[in-house]
């Protein structure tokens, strides 16, 4: 920053965006200096990828001016908002898969020599942006044949192609490996030394204490405090998210751990993991530890039903389960929470009713006839139990912020008193309020004597609730680690296979 | 959506050459096939024939495989064809072809205009607004021609007609040439302008192409505009080369287009395929049909294989993806384990060297 | 998408929120409701001298029966919509087919003929059961080629040869029978097909509301994936579906052969355009797992009363066919821009 003191890249005055029967962003002040990298947070909910979208062009109503580089600008469709230096790195990857990644990284703008496309010019390009992000793979290959992380640094090597002066970034961290996330990190603070002004959304708050100058908080649409990060501790920034003061998080309830009643031995699915061994316990929550892509899904999956094994056998209370189909495996009261909510979890177009008893259909049966009504007392207790918010069951959920849709979804499986509930990243992306809540909950679970096994990338998650922690690593599970050991760092280093032997 | 490691070994590698060059290899089977068994089948006339009978067809398919790049489906083009078939011969004799057939191809650019509309700014599926306009058009054909084959039988239309059927050079006529120029015209403009590659940006990823600030509306509407100019160019030249537009003229084509678009790779789901491609599929299917007649079968057994050929093509595509969604996510390395017959023995390495290996 | 980000502000304005029975219920009263104006409509013109015999039991009785063919093939059809899988495009030719394998049998008997018939019908049902449901392939599509494999057959077994009834048999009763699958008249009144539609129609109602079959079948034209991830045997579900379409269809071949008591491949064609339009008009939408079976009769009434009135009036059958794309599409977009904008995300 020059010695006058900081330049203001972009300024947001009162600005204010509305959606049918809500209010996402409700007059807020927003700065940001060129050459700082400047974190915005909040729960979900709290506005701030409404207020990042309204940067990007991405509405035309909304309210209130937005100044860059101290000029007046009106950003209203995707385009304006590229001309005027705004880039943005969407959290839900914005690639075309059947499209070649040249294609995908130059969209909208490709090189022309005459009126044909340059194409060695595009191959040039996609090349050289591909290597400030450390990737080395054909422009010609179409994204859906790379892989998830590769298509994440895609992503980010196509929003640099368009020289921002302001980039945003919404998770970029999301699907990235430790290595890849230290790479980033290291692009961010060339770009920040080139003066870029970078907003950074992140739920993850040690990133943000290791890469942002700045923090906005954001709660209710409203924008809280923008401060020097230097000037807060953890706690202060959790407590402006909250809005109150947030004590102990995980208090950890005694409970008495029984017999096994889940017991997988020499499992294999040829190709996503190889002779995992497990014995999860009566009252126990049992913790599943390891990067994305360590085959965690893949093997709840099969301990589902979901998917056949290839080799191996699974025994419920010492019987074997015999059967295949996820429906026989519910029946035993072996129910799968999915990581992804949206696709795989709800109905986002159904009632809030019709999606908590989704998973006891065939139980709401009288004779021959389906009655929702014998489910009725179960979604009401359900809603109160995890205070889902509105309480009406008729809601259709797609109108229920992200951290009820995501307490529904676990109410959904809690309808069926699972004997064994697998859940698969229970609170990714959720709010702190919902978090406390499905947290509460599940212990509660576990405390009434049933299993709990719970997979997540969480590490303050799984070191606060897990009674053990099975680490995975490449398909195979390599360490196991009991609550005593387990820490952060702890955790952390295990999943990269650097802990020492 | 999580998405597959490559596959990297030689015999994926040949089936991957294999599946994108499929049309090709079908192509050059059929054709070498033909001219060896099939009677009278390798001769200009034939050859000829064969071309005159795509003209129609290819054409159509051209538009026909712009909107399913862009990921949506034009039902209506079969009565289009029709539809631009009466018009312009209808309206010959009051104004002459010189204004009957811009008239014509005019109407079928409005009718693609009106799906257009309707699809991207009404936000109606595409499957229903077409399905509305192949009725409504099945209603505008009969009203205009009370029921009857339109005819033509002056002097000048069968000039026209002659004019169009004759050969310039060994197997090109007129309409030929008009098609070939037409399909080239059309690959290049996809495969190497800035607007032509946007039509696959906006079928591959609408929300993609509209951040890149693409108007996204304007392209789905060019689509259905040129699905319906080119369907109505394709209808109201094959009929002037018959001087006659019949109420069914158009009727076969939908499935036969459809046919050839997907057997030549265009995807359902948008984004993917070529006019080309497309055009090399009509060809073959035609060349199909021409044999299995000179074989002395008859018309049923035509159709019958026209529908065994794009069921097994859509059964195919169908189990390659859903072969590949079981596939997804596989770890490169557990499978070299696995050819490699290690599996076990690397388990027990790795658990020594763990210490506590997986064991709970 | 934008809801991620939506958080409810205090009062949430009902409109936006329930998805109740309540907005069903006005759905298909509304369909009724467009029936009870054509009637009224009618009657009006009738006053004023434009048409003649419009309010007449003879004409009525006319519109219930052609209503009822349509009736039963699109409330086949509509499970198929229902489970988010558009159409089956295949129904003219099952009609056609189990209509001519019927009448080529009948010398073995009425019920053993009018069995193989139908069992004819579902097996085509299987096939795309099978595709569409297991392999997933694009219902549109499959069920196209599916029609014209089934037309290749028709033709290659049959050529182009139309079946008659009485050439196929001597037996005087069985013909009979046959004629009598359209003509048997309960009380001189209610025609055997009626009496069909509203049996098919109330079984299609409590099995799509009423049983379990129905509680997935929503969640899987809702949501397939998740439909899965809940436990649900959506191949099955969505299987089963076709299967009740090409049931529906045979039983709408018998019908239509027994109407024009003639086996031929022609016999069906454009029911497939016409059963869609009835189930999107009666409020089944494309996006799946939205709409009754109830609605879908009504919209089948809508369909045959508007054919009649204008009929009446002296429109040609042609123009009545522009007349019918046109209003279809002007439904599906108001239908669809009304779910548009009290907040549904789907067209």
């Amino acid at each position: 920053m020059s010695e006058d003191g900081p330049v203001v890249a972009l300024e947001m005055k009162q600005v204010g965006k509305r959606f049918p029967g809500t209010i996402a962003v409700d007059s807020v002040d927003f700065e940001v200096y060129a050459g700082e990298v400047h974190a915005l947070v909040g729960e979900n909910g709290a506005g701030k990828s409404t207020l990042m979208k309204m940067l990007a062009g991405s509405f035309n109503d909304y309210t209130g001016e937005i100044l860059i580089n101290g000029e007046k600008v009106d950003l209203h469709t995707p385009s304006m908002a590229m001309k005027h230096g705004v880039g943005m790195i969407y959290q839900e990857l914005s690639l075309a898969d059947p499209i070649s990644i040249g294609e995908n990284i130059v969209a909208g703008h490709l090189p022309r020599r005459g009126v044909f496309v340059d194409r060695a010019a595009l191959a040039a390009e996609a090349k050289r942006l591909m290597s400030i992000v450390g990737l080395d793979l054909d422009p010609d290959l179409p994204i859906e044949e790379i892989s998830q992380h590769e298509a994440q640094l895609v992503e980010i090597a196509k929003v640099l192609g368009t020289n921002p002066s302001i980039l945003v970034m919404d998770e970029p961290t999301s699907a990235l490996s430790r290595d890849e996330v230290e790479r980033l990190f290291a692009i961010i603070g060339n770009l920040r030394k080139r003066g870029l002004a970078i907003v950074y959304i992140s739920h993850h708050l040690p990133e943000v204490f290791r890469i942002a100058d700045r923090v906005t908080v954001m709660r209710d649409g409203k924008k809280v405090a923008s401060r020097d990060i230097a000037s807060l501790t953890r706690e202060e920034i959790v407590q402006m998210m909250v809005g109150r003061s947030v004590k102990e998080f995980y208090s950890r309830a005694e409970r008495t751990i029984g017999e096994v009643r889940y017991r997988v031995k020499d499992l294999s699915r040829w190709g996503f993991f190889h002779h995992v061994d497990l014995e999860a316990r009566v009252g126990e929550i049992l913790g599943i530890c390891g990067l994305s892509g360590a085959g965690r899904s893949e093997l709840a999956r099969v301990l589902v039903g979901l998917d056949p094994a290839d080799e191996g056998t699974m025994e419920l209370d010492g019987t074997v389960l015999s059967g295949s189909g996820m429906a026989y495996y519910l029946a035993k009261g072996i129910a799968y929470l999915t990581e992804d909510r949206k696709s795989e979890g709800l109905a986002l177009r159904l009632s809030m009713e019709d999606n908590i008893l989704s998973s006891i259909v065939p139980r709401l049966r009288r004779g021959l006839r389906y009655d929702k009504r014998l489910g009725r007392t179960t979604v009401r207790d359900l809603v109160r139990a995890l205070s889902i918010y509105p309480t009406d069951p008729a809601v259709t959920l797609a109108n229920l912020s992200g951290g009820n849709q995501q307490k529904v979804l676990l109410a959904k499986w809690l309808a069926g008193g699972p004997r064994v509930l697998i859940l698969d990243e229970p609170t990714r992306g959720v709010d702190i309020g919902a978090k406390v809540i499905i947290h509460e909950a599940v212990e509660k679970l576990a405390g009434a004597g049933n299993t709990v096994i719970l997979i997540s990338s969480d590490l303050p998650e799984l070191v606060g609730l897990a009674d053990r922690v099975l680490i995975m690593r490449q398909g195979r599970f390599v360490r196991e680690m009991s609550y005593e050991q387990c820490t952060e760092e702890s955790l952390l280093l295990a999943a990269n296979g650097e802990e020492s032997a | 959506m999580r998405r597959s490691e490559r596959d990297t070994t030689s015999s994926g590698r040949t089936l991957a050459w294999v599946e994108r060059y499929r049309i090709f290899l079908l192509f050059a089977v059929i054709f070498v096939f033909m001219s060896v068994f099939a009677p009278r089948f390798f001769n200009v006339f034939n050859l000829t024939s064969i071309l005159r009978m795509v003209a129609m067809n290819a054409t159509v398919a051209i538009g026909f495989t712009i909107v399913l790049i862009c990921a949506q489906l034009d039902l209506s083009i079969g009565t289009v064809i029709t539809f631009a078939g009466v018009v312009g011969l209808s309206l010959k004799e009051p104004l002459g072809y010189a204004l009957s057939v811009p008239i014509a191809i005019a109407a079928g650019a409005m009718v693609g205009l009106f799906n257009g509309v309707l699809v991207a700014k009404a936000k109606i599926s595409s499957f229903i607004v077409t399905l509305g306009t192949l009725t409504i058009l099945q209603g505008a054909i009969y009203t205009i021609t009370g029921g009857n084959t339109i005819s033509l039988s002056t002097p000048d239309a069968f000039a026209v007609s002659d004019f169009l059927a004759g050969p310039l050079i060994p197997l090109i006529t007129p309409r030929i040439l008009l098609m070939l120029g037409l399909v080239a015209a059309f690959e290049l403009f996809l495969r190497r302008t800035r607007t032509g590659r946007n039509f696959y940006l906006v079928g591959g990823n609408r929300n993609t192409a509209w951040l890149a600030g693409i108007n996204t509306d304007r392209y789905l509407i060019a689509a259905f505009v040129l699905s319906g100019t080119l369907a109505a160019i394709g209808g109201v030249f094959f009929a002037m080369e018959s001087s006659a537009a019949t109420l069914r003229m158009g009727d076969q084509s939908l499935m036969y287009v459809i046919s050839a678009t997907i057997i030549g790779g265009t995807a359902m789901t948008g984004g993917k395929g070529g006019v080309f491609r497309s055009f090399v599929a009509v060809l073959a299917l035609e060349m199909l049909y021409t044999g299995v007649i000179l074989f002395g079968l008859g018309n049923e057994v035509k159709i019958f294989i026209a529908g065994l050929i794009l069921a097994a093509v859509v059964l195919y595509e169908a189990y390659a993806y859903y072969r590949h969604q079981r596939e997804i996510g596989k770890r490169p390395e557990l499978i070299r384990e696995l050819a490699a017959g290690t599996t076990r023995a690397h388990a027990a390495v790795d658990a020594a060297s763990d210490g506590a290996g997986g064991k709970a | 998408m934008a809801t991620a980000e939506m958080k409810p502000i205090d009062v949430p304005d009902a409109r936006y929120l329930r998805s109740s029975r309540f907005s069903r219920i006005v759905n298909v009263a509304g369909i009724y409701g467009i029936a009870v104006l054509f009637i009224i409509a009618g009657a009006v013109l009738q006053g004023l001298g434009v048409i003649n015999n419009f309010m007449t039991t003879r004409n009525f009785l006319n519109i219930i029966d052609a209503v009822a063919l349509l009736g039963i093939v699109a409330a086949g059809m509509a499970f198929v919509t229902y489970s988010g899988h558009y159409a089956d495009l295949s129904v003219p030719t099952t009609m056609a087919l189990t209509g001519i394998v019927t009448v080529e049998l009948l010398h073995y008997g009425f019920v053993p003929a009018v069995l193989a018939g139908l069992a004819v019908g579902l097996l085509i049902g299987a096939v795309n059961a099978v595709v569409v449901g297991r392999f997933r392939a694009n219902p549109i599509i499959w069920t196209l080629a599916m029609s014209y494999v089934t037309m290749g057959v028709i033709r290659l077994v049959w050529v182009n040869r139309q079946i008659y009834p009485d050439v196929q048999t001597d037996n005087l009763r069985t013909i009979a029978l046959f004629d009598g699958i359209f003509r048997l008249r309960l009380f001189n009144v209610v025609s055997l097909p009626v009496l069909l539609m509203i049996l098919i129609m109330l079984a299609g109602h409590f099995l799509m509301t009423r049983t379990v079959y129905g509680a997935q079948l929503k969640l899987t034209g809702s949501a397939r994936r998740t439909a899965t991830f809940s436990g649900v045997n959506a191949e099955r579900v969505v299987g089963i579906a076709f299967l009740l379409a090409a049931f529906t269809a045979a039983v709408g071949g018998l019908i239509i052969t027994s109407l024009s008591r003639v086996g031929a491949w022609y016999n069906g064609t454009g029911y497939e355009f016409r059963a869609v339009t009835a189930v999107v008009i009666g409020g089944v939408t494309l996006a799946g797992g939205r709409g009754t079976i109830i609605g879908v009769i009504g919209g089948a009434f809508v369909i045959g009363l508007m054919n009649n009135i204008m009929t009446l009036i002296g429109i040609g059958t042609f123009s009545q066919d522009m007349i019918r794309g046109a209003i279809f599409i002007l439904v599906v977009g108001i239908n669809a821009k009304s779910l548009r904008s009290l907040g549904r995300d789907d067209a």
